[in-house]
């Protein structure tokens, strides 16, 4: 097997370029793409206010402080037909006892029009949540100050009211009123959508795979050059043929996203999130699978050039579907996003975004690495049935 | 104990039978000829005694005991020169050399002796840190020769070794044969070239459409066609009254016309000639010239067969 091996690597030298146009490509169109800011996504969320206080109008005002969503103020039966249709993330009801709930310092009633559950509602919630409690806050502050004052000199309460009010906000925003020793626990502030990480995990999983299938598919070469044949009359058994060919390829797989991981820390300065291990592990399993979908391919076609022509087919479509080139928060698609499930790119951009974009811990890669080893040794499975071996 | 020996081997490619039932032993020290035409089944026999193809039926046994059953004594064992070139390209000879002796499980110092002594054998040592893609044909064939020595093989197979390239590289290669023979490998050729067969092997079986149909030593394979006579005929203009008047001849047994050239079979050397005198006289054509031929194996595939070799 280590004779394989030693020939594989021998043999980069007619296949270095691939790797390092492939590593350049994905670095190269991340620094175009990812930093150009034309295309950040940003989920619409339409804002229904049934109530005509000043505290709501601070309330939509706060929220449009954050540029993770992109709001719009919409009606009750608007906004659930549009939510309906997929075209809005969803809607949030302001009830019309919003502004006295708040003077009551009782937790306001904001309810939240959706048709499916994900990171970005939970995001949206919080973000509703940490605005109303910091009202709430203020509002309690404002009060207490009034009391206080009251006690002293007579003042103007709902102009001083106000005045404190707005005073305790800005100390929010500005002074920091409150210091807390932290460890990070997420990333990004409020772990929302960041286009510079997408592009470069999508690019970075997408350029990988020609690496990896081209880089097995030297076994199809071997063919070409009759030294398949030669080394199958050999002593070496196919186990260390295949065994050997496939350690070789898994290597060089590792080495490319182990650069461009590195290059993404000090290029781009992407904080890879707090489970660096839990990224490594994603894609560990991502180029084990994409090595065992190169094989399956190889053991399809017959020759090295076919393999050339049907590679960049399967590849960006898979990649397409798979959430690589473009976010998979941005398609409504039932279909679609059922079909990307499919696909080994969704698993490994998806599982390397959730520990990198949202915060998310080591747990979060035990699932898309399960489900990636689980694709790969399929992929092994009908590929060594396929595979000619005479 | 047989070195060798085939029983019953058969391999079927859809309807075409490639290989049909054939048997025949190797003894150990000798040089073994395949000979017959292309396609008449003879890579096929090779790719299953080097245990590339399995059979459909029939066995093959390496000093008594099955390769079907147990592969790895001889592969361990076996040498085989592939009839196309299976090299690394890109990579240099020495490299190359160096890959091939690793797979047969040789490292370190032994390698490098065993690199030195073999670019000795097929004179290729002063190219070696050149990538094979710049050698000539001749000098790739020398190499895939040198790739199957590196273990000092028991069994060497070479299947049409010498298809494609100059002269002088092919004296080499059938020098080289030679040599390796009497440092006492045993060797199985195959070729369509009959003088390179009868140049170097022993004993030949004759191969046409996946059957054996005539097996000896070359002495012994001329005695079929004993008393038969092989004369070739050119002549200014062959047409077919021409033709139609020399098989008028009763004792002629075969007419061909191979390039530009008549060449009849006859078991009646004395009389012939004044026969196609008369015969040729009655047309438009002239006599050019008459070759009457040694017999050969050619003649002896031509009498098998009714077809020549090269067909």
């Amino acid at each position: 097997m280590l004779s394989i091996i030693k020939l594989r690597f021998l043999r980069l030298r007619d296949e270095y370029l691939i790797i390092v146009i492939m590593t350049a490509m994905a670095l190269g169109l991340t620094a175009i793409f990812g930093t150009s800011g034309l295309s950040i996504y940003r989920p619409t969320v339409l804002i229904i206010n049934e109530d005509s206080s000043s505290y709501s109008e601070m309330f939509i005002e706060e929220m449009e402080r954050d540029s993770t969503f992109k709001f719009e103020m919409s009606g009750y039966d608007e906004a659930a037909e549009i939510v309906d249709e997929g075209k809005a993330l969803t809607a949030v009801l302001i009830d019309s006892d919003f502004g006295e709930s708040i003077d009551r310092g009782d937790t306001p009633n904001i309810g939240i029009l959706k048709v499916t559950d994900d990171r970005y509602i939970f995001t949206l919630e919080r973000l509703i949540s940490s605005i109303s409690n910091r009202m709430l806050t203020n509002v309690r502050i404002a009060e207490i100050t009034v009391g206080y004052l009251e006690n002293f000199t007579d003042i103007n309460r709902e102009k001083t009211l106000m005045s404190i009010y707005d005073i305790a906000e800005e100390s929010w925003r500005y002074r920091r009123p409150i210091t807390v020793n932290r460890e990070m626990i997420n990333v990004d502030g409020n772990g929302g959508y960041d286009h510079l990480k997408h592009t470069m995990v999508g690019f970075s999983i997408f350029f990988s795979t020609y690496t990896l299938v081209f880089s097995i598919g030297t076994i199809l070469s071997d063919r070409q050059y009759n030294t398949w044949q030669r080394i199958l009359i050999s002593p070496v058994s196919k186990a260390s043929l295949l065994g050997g060919s496939m350690i070789a390829s898994y290597i060089i797989g590792v080495f490319q996203v182990g650069i461009l991981i590195l290059g993404g820390r000090y290029l781009f300065n992407v904080d890879w999130g707090s489970s660096i291990l839990g990224v490594i592990l994603i894609a560990a399993a991502f180029v084990f699978t994409m090595t065992c979908f190169g094989l399956l391919l190889s053991s399809i076609v017959k020759t090295y050039s076919q393999l050339a022509t049907v590679t960049p087919i399967v590849l960006i479509s898979t990649a397409m579907l798979g959430g690589c080139l473009w976010p998979l928060e941005i398609i409504n698609s039932r279909v679609l996003l059922t079909l990307a499930n499919l696909t080994p790119h969704k698993w490994a951009v998806e599982g390397i975004k959730d520990i990198a974009m949202y915060g998310s811990g080591f747990e979060a890669a035990i699932t898309p690495t399960l489900v990636l080893a689980g694709m790969g040794i399929l992929f092994f499975g009908i590929g060594i049935k396929m595979l000619r071996f005479e | 104990m047989t070195f060798l020996k085939v029983r019953e081997l058969k391999k079927h490619f859809k309807d075409v039978k490639a290989v049909n039932e054939i048997n025949f032993e190797v003894k150990k020290g000798e040089i073994f000829g395949l000979l017959g035409p292309n396609g008449a089944g003879k890579s096929t026999t090779i790719s299953m005694i080097s245990t590339l193809v399995h059979p459909d039926g029939g066995d093959i046994f390496y000093k008594g005991e099955s390769i079907l059953k147990n592969p790895k004594p001889l592969q361990k064992k076996l040498g085989v020169v592939p009839q196309e070139i299976a090299l690394y390209p890109t990579l240099t000879g020495y490299e190359n050399l160096r890959f091939w002796g690793n797979v047969y499980g040789l490292n370190g110092s032994l390698l490098k002796q065993r690199i030195e002594e073999v670019s000795k054998i097929i004179g290729i040592k002063d190219r070696l840190k050149h990538q094979i893609e710049k050698y000539s044909g001749g000098m790739k064939r020398r190499l895939n020769i040198g790739a199957a020595l590196l273990h000092e093989p028991e069994l060497l197979i070479m299947d049409e070794p010498t298809v494609g390239i100059d002269p002088q590289s092919r004296n080499h290669i059938l020098d080289t044969v030679l040599e390796l023979n009497k440092k006492g490998m045993t060797i199985i050729y195959t070729s369509h070239y009959m003088e390179e067969v009868e140049y170097l092997c022993s004993r030949i079986s004759i191969m046409d459409q996946g059957q054996i149909i005539a097996s000896g030593s070359k002495g012994e394979l001329v005695e079929i066609i004993k008393g038969n006579k092989r004369i070739n005929l050119k002549f200014d203009n062959i047409s077919d009254t021409l033709l139609g008047k020399i098989k008028e001849i009763s004792y002629i047994n075969n007419v061909e016309i191979i390039s530009d050239e008549v060449a009849i079979t006859t078991n009646n050397g004395e009389a012939i000639f004044k026969d196609i005198i008369n015969k040729v006289s009655e047309t438009d054509s002239s006599i050019l010239s008459i070759d009457v031929k040694k017999p050969n194996l050619e003649e002896v595939f031509l009498h098998l067969t009714g077809k020549a070799l090269r067909d």
